[in-house]
């Protein structure tokens, strides 16, 4: 899959968590259903955790409170190279400077798309990162 | 039967996006790279990376697929799910669509995002393989709250 690229940590892409390029998400529900959707933006906590924006109560929502593994593909806004992420949900935050950091994301996109009231934080979904690897495409940019 | 509605956004050049899961619940996702509506409005064939390994590992054992279509415009976007067979290699039709779909989402990306349609190509698969899709329901994924509403059961005519 991922050939002689090299190995990437999630600091060697931070510029794939600056909300530029949608990711995107898939997960499965306990009787093994996929449900795959956009992501406005991926957040990176530290070096082994991702947080995600949970806006309404989502079949993405519904599936991680039954089966907690996801897989994200974000993509480098500078290069359009893609890297794919397996996660497992760790915890749910509803305060605290994480969740108020999602919270102002959100508000500042809501108030650009003229859609407060529907665009609402309702938790900050932390994720360990349990595999990276880059997606190879036809040309791998630098 | 799939709505015409619906057929005309997933054959368009839309950002295909497309979820799988292994025998142990395990998710993947990927990229479709341009489908078409079958005549019977119930199966689509689909235009998969040959690259993606996980996923076309996944068609082999569960099947299950997820795909959502989305118009990067507007938004408006619906998911289809239901099970993929006959993973197979492109035939010459496919090929044209491959890369007629590469060149017109590479372009209405950039249109919408300002971005250099050299960098974007880059998003471009090494090559593709192709799989039938029995399309079993279809749900409205336009962001908002509504997103995951199912639109209607897929019934063979």
């Amino acid at each position: 899959m991922t050939g002689d690229l090299p190995p990437v940590t999630l600091r060697d892409i931070t510029s794939c968590f600056e909300g530029i390029v949608p990711a995107e998400i898939a997960t499965a529900s306990a009787d093994g259903v996929p449900n795959v959707t956009h992501l406005s933006r991926v957040h990176m906590l530290d070096d082994d955790h991702v947080v995600l924006s949970n806006q309404f109560f989502s079949k993405t929502s519904r599936n991680l409170a039954e089966n907690p593994y996801a897989c994200v593909v974000v993509v480098d806004p500078l290069t359009y190279n893609s890297y794919k992420l397996q996660l497992r949900y760790e915890r749910t935050e509803r305060r605290g400077p994480t969740f108020d950091h999602l919270r102002r994301d959100i508000d500042a996109v809501a108030a650009l798309t003229g859609m407060q009231g529907v665009f609402k934080l309702r938790s900050a979904d932390v994720y360990r990162v349990i595999d990276l690897q880059p997606v190879r495409a036809a040309v791998h940019g630098p | 039967m799939i709505e015409p509605e619906v057929a005309e956004l997933l054959e368009s050049p839309c950002a295909l996006i497309v979820g799988t899961v292994d025998a142990s619940g395990m998710p993947d996702a990927t990229r479709g790279w341009g489908l078409r509506v079958e005549p019977d409005g119930v199966h689509v064939r689909l235009l998969l990376s040959s690259n993606a390994a996980v996923t076309l590992a996944n068609l082999g054992t569960t099947a299950r697929l997820a795909l959502t279509a989305t118009d990067v415009a507007t938004l408006y976007s619906v998911q289809i799910k239901g099970r993929a067979s006959n993973v197979e290699a492109p035939t010459g039709e496919d090929i044209d669509r491959f890369e007629r779909f590469c060149v017109e989402v590479v372009h209405r990306i950039a249109e919408v995002t300002g971005e250099n349609t050299e960098i974007i190509v880059r998003l471009k698969p090494p090559g593709v393989v192709a799989c039938t899709v029995r399309v079993d329901e279809v749900f409205d994924q336009t962001p908002g709250p509504s997103a995951g509403a199912c639109l209607a059961p897929v019934e063979s005519p």
